[in-house]
């Protein structure tokens, strides 16, 4: 009964580490990579990083190459004409 | 009756050194500055205090507590019927104390908690020498670990500060009554195991977990032994008396006693700290950290000697229970995982502590500031790294120059504790090993209690005789706490105005921060700031002062 105690209690324990060390290890990096992904932190850096690309634009003389300028240009102009049709 | 004269001499030692701790102490606590979470423990204690009074009809009791409920709130503190699950074992006596007391004086009140705190610290290293000298029946060895388990630098810092240190002296007691009740299987023993018991679970939930390893100890005492009946009527006489006083000294469960203990269970998950904290000079999420986490900080933040002795008595003990583990057979004359009672005390002290460190581990425990949680484990490590010296001192007792040596190296070890805390009063509890630069100290969390506002306080009103001055604050720690202690012209001459920084004249830093600063400006100082002042104590930065350009 004794023995049959203890290597029911090292069994259990072996299992857990065995978990922990694998599985548990994995799931605890994807967390690590899931929460600085999408943390609060991250996305302030995304928006200052957002809001220092527009100020570099704005004080370039042509942010836009022209030919994209134009095929943009058309692009909206097309977008508003349709919704001016669909009204 | 015939005296022995051997332990009459000892007992009159350990009363000359309890008698010089103490009066060290009670000279020297002033130095220490507010903890940032005193005020939170003052309210707790009034709150529940309050609560008590009502139950039992003390009117003029619950009328003065209330005063004292509606004089502690603050901006800086949350409702405190949100965060009331926090024991009431020391709060509340003590919030009782400063009434009947008639303490009006803040610093008065706080100073009385400190030094209670610290009485309790050195009764409970009287339980730890009793152990000691229950299984080495030898006063120099027991005294050893008495002064290491006094000297130990964090420990001995935070012992004035009646958090985590608090819970090691109850901690500590409870496992005197645990080994002693395997002495002798008594109801007495069992009486005040149980009381204590309680009160550990009181302070730190997880100390539920002391009951049920004694559970599986009379298991495996029991396991096979006939005469175990009258043993488990008793152990229900202890889980009757345990869940009894957790009740009675809980005001928290009084009312609704299981939905509220339910309760606690649920708030782990939804009011512990989830911050990001300093680590290795980068910041990770408290609740992912590294398995590493706890054993780097062990050995960074204690002396070398202390953590070799450790490492060696524990591995030391983990391969004889390795050995005993595979050698056991129901027909030995040995049929079990120890072959004396003080065997079995090493066991147990082995499991007990292996236990709640993988428990800790495999449950991805939230620690911050660095081991602090668990500074109850201080009772293993000493208590291991004693085995391994005394194993040490039979194997060497033919070898002089060796055994010399082992115990020249322990004598270095006290006198570097006791000169480590004095040099850094009343910052032991930021103590780092000395080997490491002063660059690296700085990539770890430093004054978390924000023991250091006094000094601050204190050298900015000296340095700028204005009437009023007003500091930022670019660090987690809530600075206002700090003044608390000071007098009303003190107090009236600062205006703390968090992280505005441009109305602040100076600007307070420490490395405590709750987010990556890299990422989140929160505490970056503004370019119109110079750097005046850096306060270091024994190598460890604590605190920057920086000034407005303006």
């Amino acid at each position: 009964m004794k023995i049959f105690f203890y290597k029911a209690i090292l069994i259990f324990i072996l299992f857990i580490a065995a978990f922990h060390f694998t599985f548990g290890y994995a799931i605890k990096k994807a967390k690590i990579e899931l929460r600085d992904t999408i943390s609060k932190e991250k996305i302030e850096e995304l928006k200052s990083k957002v809001r220092e690309e527009m100020l570099s634009a704005s004080k370039k003389e042509n942010y836009i190459n022209p030919e994209d300028a134009k095929i943009i240009n058309k692009f909206f102009k097309k977008v508003i004409s349709d919704l001016e049709k669909n009204k | 009756m015939k005296l022995n004269f051997y332990k009459q001499k000892n007992s009159i030692f350990l009363i000359f050194f309890y008698f010089l701790a103490f009066y060290l102490a009670s000279v020297n606590v002033f130095d220490f500055g507010v903890h940032i979470e005193e005020k939170f423990h003052r309210l707790n204690g009034h709150y529940w205090l309050n609560y008590v009074a009502e139950c039992f009809g003390f009117e003029n009791l619950q009328r003065i507590t209330q005063i004292k409920i509606d004089a502690i709130g603050d901006y800086t503190l949350s409702s405190i019927s949100r965060y009331n699950k926090y024991g009431v074992i020391f709060d509340l006596p003590a919030a009782y104390l400063e009434i009947v007391l008639g303490l009006d004086d803040i610093s008065k009140i706080y100073y009385l908690k400190h030094i209670l705190s610290f009485s309790i610290f050195l009764i409970s290293s009287f339980y730890f020498y009793n152990i000691l000298e229950k299984r080495y029946n030898n006063f120099y060895i027991s005294f050893l670990g008495l002064v290491l388990f006094i000297t130990t630098p964090r420990i001995f810092g935070d012992s004035f500060l009646y958090k985590d240190v608090l819970f090691l002296s109850i901690f500590t007691i409870s496992l005197y009554y645990f080994l002693k009740i395997l002495d002798r299987f008594s109801l007495n023993n069992l009486f005040f195991f149980s009381l204590f018991c309680a009160f550990a679970i009181n302070l730190r939930i997880f100390a539920i977990f002391l009951p049920l390893f004694f559970l599986i100890i009379i298991f495996m005492k029991t396991l096979e032994d006939k005469n175990s009946k009258k043993i488990y009527t008793q152990i229900l006489f202890f889980f009757i008396s345990l869940i009894l006083f957790t009740y009675l000294f809980w005001p928290y469960l009084w009312e609704n006693p299981i939905t509220s203990f339910f309760n606690l269970f649920k708030s782990l998950k939804t009011d512990l700290i989830n911050v990001k904290i300093l680590y290795f000079n980068d910041y990770v999420y408290n609740t992912l950290l590294p398995d590493t986490y706890l054993i780097n900080w062990f050995v960074i933040s204690n002396p070398i000697p202390q953590v070799l002795f450790f490492f060696f008595g524990y591995l030391f003990y983990a391969r004889r229970f390795i050995k005993r583990f595979l050698h056991i057979k129901t027909d030995s004359i040995y049929p079990d995982l120890w072959r004396s009672k003080n065997e079995m005390k090493d066991f147990i002290i082995f499991f007990i502590f292996s236990s709640f460190f993988f428990i800790f581990l495999f449950f991805n425990a939230p620690y911050y500031n660095g081991w602090r949680l668990v500074y109850f484990y201080n009772f293993f490590i000493i208590y291991f790294g004693l085995n391994i010296l005394s194993i040490l001192l039979v194997i060497l007792r033919k070898k002089k120059f060796l055994k010399s040596f082992v115990v020249s190296i322990i004598f270095f070890q006290i006198f570097y504790n006791v000169v480590i805390v004095y040099k850094s009063h009343p910052y032991q509890s930021i103590y780092f090993s000395d080997v490491l630069s002063e660059k690296f100290r700085e990539g770890f969390e430093g004054d978390y209690y924000g023991l250091s506002a006094k000094h601050f306080f204190k050298y900015l009103a000296k340095l700028d005789t204005k009437e009023k001055i007003i500091v930022a604050v670019a660090s987690h720690t809530p600075l206002q706490r700090g003044l608390e202690g000071f007098s009303e012209e003190l107090k009236n001459k600062f205006k703390i105005v968090g992280q505005e920084y441009h109305l602040a004249d100076y600007i307070f830093k420490n490395n405590i921060s709750e987010i990556d600063p890299r990422l989140n400006k929160k505490y970056e100082i503004p370019k119109n700031f110079s750097m005046i002042y850096t306060y270091k104590v024994n190598k460890t930065k604590i605190y920057e002062i920086y000034k407005s350009n303006k």
